[in-house]
């Protein structure tokens, strides 16, 4: 027999029994179209978290004090409540003597209560140098961020989030007002431009930036950092550059065995392959999740084929007395679960990338995320493939019984 | 073209042995019309089955057109069974969710030598043997018992076949519809097809030239048919 009266022959049989034949694929559908969301959803949420961290800025390396134990996708020390003070201003002053550092600052934080005339509100407060503000894309669009005269002189000023500026100031502008800072007075000199969750769920929009300078001397009475970001310079590669930064760290540290170290480094390439293997985890969770609907689908296809095979007895035992041998048989019911699978996998599909679309205008409009638009060729072409082997692989036992009946037991079924 | 030679069949299920056929011998030659008659369990259909390749003998020896059932393989037999038998059954067995043509189609499908521009002919010719032209596209499910098994006819004839099964095609249809049937089987009797026909009517198995009786599994009567008016009285 030939192909094409196989397919023929397998299509006429389908479209006998519509309704079965809808039923069956339903099953498919259902499992595509979750396949595809799920794909979809993950992908895009894995390029909303790491478009977050790129967003920080470029060529970033982060210093934090303390040692990290185990790979380098373990979290040091300072991180998990500890304090450790080993980052100082001599650190600094050295790399910003290094060719490698196109720009360094360091980081302070605190937390205290910002009060002004009848509002208040516990913020979380950063010390920094003005580097910080180009380093990060922050940019003002009120005021204008403080200098390193600011930071050198102890000037008493503060760059606000909008959503503190909001909360503190209400409609009133709060370029120039003066509000308390746990006591010590500090004059809003600019308003940040929205930012939105920054990565590791920090509200960007929440923060007080005030120089280094009064950070660490006023308010925390420290003399060390909780953080040390450098910016590499476009000319060196980034991981010479790291590496740069652990020999000038350990120098002025007096470290000879680098398994002594007292500091960590991060590049924004080790945060987004973190992000990265994190995010693939749950995609492949979600893809996981799907798949189940896919197997039920498919089960579902097998019975439905049984089903199908017993009632067709009769017409099996006919099609073997005029001349289909038992691989003709076998094929036209392989061929019927293939059909109904594809059919149903591009149905899927359909529908899944419907739910996709949805699923952005929701997310965008109603949530206001800049949710990332993603429907990947892999996942389509991944979901009309397993639909097809679904096909295969739940059909051909149906099939197979249907080939191995015995047409004379076949023709005298009732 | 057929001969058996002490052919048995004993159908084996879990725990009982049924004899259907003990001991049968016997020639049918090119373009006899031949009954086969006998009590209900005496082993007309499984005689039939043997005989049309869709079942094998337990014991004995069956040829046909000069080959050994014994010989051939199952494909071979599936080859054979589309290239020069055609089926008639008394339940129809039509599609009947298929059309008209699609069923009589259904043999060609299978022909593997056939060129498939060649189908649409051989159908339209088969249909219009059976004088169903008007009725190429209707649901086979929607024609009456007389036409349905004209279909199955027309099913039965597209592949040009040699001999023609065809067991209780009347058992199913009133005395009209089943006199057209056997009218046909006449015509293609007459026209040189070898035809068996199984059959518990004595006035259809009136058209046919021999009548082979069994009994138990065996041949109890084997002669050419007796034509006593019977016949004739049917067409009244
Ligand atoms: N597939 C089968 N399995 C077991 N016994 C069978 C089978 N087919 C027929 N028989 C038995 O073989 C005998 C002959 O049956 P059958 O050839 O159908 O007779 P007829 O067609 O003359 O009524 C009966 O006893 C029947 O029960
Ligand atoms: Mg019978």
């Amino acid at each position: 027999m030939k192909i094409k009266d196989s397919i023929q022959t397998a299509t006429r049989g389908l479209n006998h029994a519509k309704l079965r034949s809808l039923l069956t694929m339903l099953g498919i559908v259902i499992g595509i179209a979750s396949v595809i969301l799920l794909m979809s959803i993950g992908s895009s949420a894995q390029s909303l978290i790491l478009d977050q961290v790129k967003g920080i800025g470029s060529n970033l390396i982060f210093v934090v004090p303390g040692a990290t134990k185990g790979s380098r996708f373990s979290s040091p020390a300072s991180t998990q409540g500890i304090i450790i003070k080993t980052l100082v201003e001599g650190d600094v002053d050295a790399l910003r003597r290094e060719a490698v550092a196109a720009k360094v600052t360091a980081e302070v934080r605190g937390q205290a209560k910002a009060v002004y005339e009848n509002n208040d509100a516990t913020v979380t407060y950063e010390g920094i140098t003005a580097e910080f503000f180009p380093m990060r894309n922050f940019s003002t669009v009120k005021g204008f961020s403080f200098t390193n005269n600011d930071v050198a002189s102890f000037n008493h000023v503060a760059v606000l989030g909008q959503a503190i500026a909001e909360t503190l100031f209400g409609d009133i502008d709060p370029v120039g007002k003066l509000f308390r800072l746990r006591d010590v007075q500090f004059r809003v000199i600019g308003v940040l431009e929205k930012k939105g969750l920054g990565p590791f769920g920090i509200d960007q929009d929440a923060l007080v930036l005030i120089p280094i300078t009064v950070a660490r001397k006023q308010l925390l009475g420290i003399d060390y950092y909780n953080a040390i970001t450098v910016q590499a310079s476009d000319a060196y590669n980034i991981e010479f550059a790291k590496s740069r930064i652990s020999d000038v760290l350990r120098q002025s540290h007096r470290i000879t065995n680098p398994d002594k170290d007292d500091f960590t480094i991060r590049t924004q390439e080790d945060a987004l392959s973190l992000l990265g293997n994190i995010t693939s985890i749950l995609k492949i969770f979600l893809t996981a999740i799907a798949s189940i609907s896919l197997i039920v689908g498919g089960i579902g296809i097998m019975n439905i084929m049984f089903v199908s095979v017993v009632e067709r007895t009769r017409e099996i035992g006919l099609r073997k007395a005029v001349g289909a041998t038992n691989s003709d048989i076998l094929q036209q019911f392989l061929w019927e679960a293939v059909i109904l699978t594809f059919i149903g996998g591009l149905v899927g599909i359909f529908i899944g990338s419907l739910f996709t679309v949805l699923t952005y205008f929701a997310v965008t409009r109603f949530a206001g995320i800049d949710w990332v638009f993603s429907l990947p060729i892999s996942a389509v072409l991944l979901a009309v493939a397993v639909s097809t082997v679904i096909g295969v692989v739940f059909g051909i036992y149906p099939a197979y019984r249907a080939s191995r009946l015995n047409p004379t037991e076949a023709l005298r079924y009732e | 073209m057929i001969s058996l030679k002490n052919l048995g069949k004993i159908y084996s299920d879990d725990d009982t042995d049924t004899t259907a056929l003990q001991d049968i011998s016997f020639e049918i030659k090119k373009g006899e019309f031949v009954s086969v008659m006998g009590p209900s369990g005496s082993g007309k259909s499984t005689l039939l089955h043997i005989l049309s390749f869709l079942d094998r003998p337990t014991s004995g020896s069956y040829t046909f057109s000069g080959k050994s059932i014994n010989d051939l393989s199952d494909i071979e037999l599936a080859r054979i069974r589309n290239k020069e038998m055609g089926f008639v059954f008394q339940a129809f067995n039509l599609l009947s969710r298929a059309s008209v043509y699609e069923n009589v189609e259904m043999p060609l499908i299978y022909s593997v030598d056939l060129p498939a521009g060649e189908r649409a002919e051989l159908v339209r010719k088969a249909i219009e043997a059976v004088g169903l032209k008007e009725k190429t596209f209707v649901e086979a499910g929607r024609l009456s018992g007389g036409q349905k098994q004209r279909v199955a006819i027309a099913r039965a004839l597209v592949n040009d076949p040699n001999v023609i099964f065809a067991d209780e095609p009347t058992g199913n249809l009133d005395s009209k519809s089943g006199a057209q049937i056997m009218e046909i089987l006449d015509d293609l009797h007459n026209a040189g097809r070898t035809i068996i026909l199984v059959t518990h009517e004595t006035y259809t198995a009136e058209f046919a030239d021999r009548r082979i009786q069994l009994k138990d599994g065996l041949v109890e009567v084997d002669e050419a048919t007796k034509h006593d008016g019977n016949r004739k009285e049917f067409f009244k």
